[in-house]
């Protein structure tokens, strides 16, 4: 038992001074300013006069800011985060340490699911503010519209931000599984938006093959179905937010996010079996 | 501990390069055995495989084949680094951290426990004499400073094994004397030092005992004085000696049957020398200060 607590004390030692590296570095604050000043450039298309539509546009151009800027920062931070302590070869000081390369990989990935967390939590709060603030400016003018209550469930906005950083994550472990085996920064920011393209895709290709018989491209289709997760499953906007009817069940959420859980951990453990034979 | 600090049997490594998978070898059938409280040197040209050895025991790289033991565990094994601290070559740490919050981190990653921690850390900052700049940023320190650091973050844990890989390169001659002292005070402590380097003259006067590999290959392993010791020859240093009784002794040598090879003047080596002017200038200067502070007082 003592070593399972030993265990994760070192984890979260390495986490936090990664995490601490990880946000002194100038890319993660201008990615992060760029995120802000996106979203809250979506208010300056009022004058288009949308009506009520308006915050609908908003809510989707945050929510594409959110899922674009946190894929760049996902894969960027996390490559980053491994190869500056593999350069700098203060991952020799590290693992020349009583620790395991399992422990300083998960600790890795706790230090960028972080980051992405305080990335999530910051745009959905920015984007949270300027609904409620053009949702009371709406109220006001279009009173007879909103005659049920609010349009906007800001719980929804919080639960998307959940729903992305879950996919994040997802992201963060493949993005660790590739720099396991890669020998350059660059190649592994490539080859991760490859994946990230092809997961966020793969829903198009299991459509068009689910109507053919059963063969060889229907069951290659399949495996690599199962190889690279479906980031749609994670793209629930839609029926958040605006539709009143019916919320997302609690059951679904939980199945999305154990979904991305089970393939965060698959992911790790394979970048752990690449990992424990690289030379440091 | 009854176990040797250090026993390497038939260790060898190959690297594959290549899309055909050439193998180049870096170590090659190595046997050495490091006893405990021995400061070992392991010595070589660049290339020579002293860093893979010191990779394989620590557990970084694995063993073609062959084995590695550290007090009689395998070196593979994560609790067999309890035991040994490491310093290595050039090494670059957490920048934003101060020196005392780096040697902090480490100490917490090696398990020391909370109630110890500020003793350990203080005591061993101490020891590397980096107490006065404990506190400013790691990025702000110079190399021989650095190499303290490093030298702090490897001994804070007590490990009875600490692993050296070239401690002294890029340091000028009053820091590698330092910390060529400290190797000496962890030999008082009980300590077991392995130091690689190819800076042989600071090796000379440090180990007890010495491996020298070339091209993964062990060459030579002894004491150091029993590997340079001229057993033929002997040297007398003689003072006030006039031509006449030089000529006497010349003869009288020749009488007993021997030979004399040369004839020269002791000298001191150039770091011997440096350190001496040095170490003069530095007393002069706190001689003068400290007569100044009186003069000034009084």
């Amino acid at each position: 038992m003592s070593g399972i607590i030993n265990s994760v004390d070192r984890v979260r030692l390495i986490a936090g001074n990664t995490f601490l590296e990880a946000v002194r570095q100038k890319f993660f604050n201008s990615i992060l300013l760029i995120s802000i000043a996106l979203v809250v450039s979506s208010i300056f298309f009022q004058q288009f006069d949308f009506g009520t539509g308006e915050l609908k546009f908003i809510t989707d151009f945050g929510f594409g800011a959110l899922f674009f800027f946190g894929s760049v920062l996902s894969i960027a931070a996390t490559t980053q985060l491994f190869f500056s302590e593999l350069e700098s070869r203060t991952a020799l000081t590290i693992l020349a340490k009583p620790i395991y390369k399992l422990e300083f990989l998960v600790g890795k990935f706790l230090a960028a699911h972080m980051l992405m967390l305080c990335f999530t939590l910051i745009i959905t709060l920015v984007l949270s503010g300027i609904l409620f603030w053009r949702e009371n400016t709406l109220m006001l003018r279009l009173g007879e519209e909103f005659l049920d209550g609010r349009l906007i469930r800001y719980g929804d906005v919080f639960l998307f931000g959940l729903l992305q950083w879950m996919k994040f994550g997802v992201l963060a472990a493949i993005t660790l599984f590739i720099a396991s085996f890669s020998n350059t920064n660059l190649y592994t920011i490539m080859v991760s938006f490859f994946v990230l393209i092809i997961c966020q895709l793969q829903y198009i290709a299991l459509d068009a093959y689910s109507t053919i018989e059963m063969g060889a491209g229907r069951w290659l289709v399949q495996v690599l179905s199962l190889i690279f997760p479906n980031f749609q499953l994670f793209n629930v906007g839609d029926q958040l937010v605006f539709n009143a009817e019916s919320a997302l069940p609690l059951a679904t959420v939980m199945q999305i996010v154990g979904y991305g859980f089970f393939y965060t951990v698959v992911f790790i453990l394979l970048a752990q079996l690449s990992f424990r034979r690289r030379e440091i | 501990m009854s176990s040797p600090a250090i026993r390497i049997r038939g260790l060898t490594k190959d690297f594959s390069f290549g899309i055909r998978g050439m193998k180049l070898r870096a170590v090659d059938d190595l046997n050495l055995q490091i006893n405990q409280n021995e400061i070992f040197g392991l010595l070589g040209p660049n290339g020579s495989g002293k860093s893979t050895t010191i990779k394989i025991i620590l557990g970084l790289l694995k063993a073609s084949s062959g084995s590695c033991e550290i007090y009689g565990k395998p070196s593979q094994a994560v609790s067999a680094r309890h035991s040994v601290g490491f310093l290595p070559e050039a090494p670059y740490f957490y920048r934003y951290l101060s020196g005392w919050e780096l040697v902090r981190f480490y100490a917490r990653v090696c398990g020391v426990s909370r109630s110890t921690i500020k003793e350990q850390v203080d005591s061993v900052i101490e020891l590397v004499g980096l107490t006065e700049a404990a506190h400013r940023r790691v990025g702000t320190y110079s190399k021989g400073m650095l190499q303290r650091i490093g030298l702090a973050q490897a001994l804070v844990h007590d490990p009875q094994l600490v692993i050296l890989d070239e401690p002294t390169a890029g340091v000028d001659p009053l820091g590698s004397a330092a910390i060529a002292e400290i190797i000496r005070e962890l030999k008082r402590r009980g300590k077991t030092v392995l130091l690689s380097s190819h800076l042989l003259a600071q090796i000379e006067g440090l180990c007890d005992r010495v491996a020298i590999l070339h091209r993964g290959k062990l060459v030579r392993e002894g004491r150091v004085d029993d590997l340079v010791e001229e057993n033929e020859t002997e040297s007398l240093f003689v003072e006030g000696l006039s031509a006449e009784g030089r000529a006497a002794v010349e003869k009288t040598i020749a009488e007993q049957g021997g030979r004399l090879c040369r004839t020269e003047k002791p000298r001191l080596n150039l770091d011997a020398l440096f350190l001496k002017e040095v170490n003069q200038h530095e007393a002069e200067r706190e001689a003068e200060s400290g007569a100044m502070s009186k003069g000034g007082s009084a």
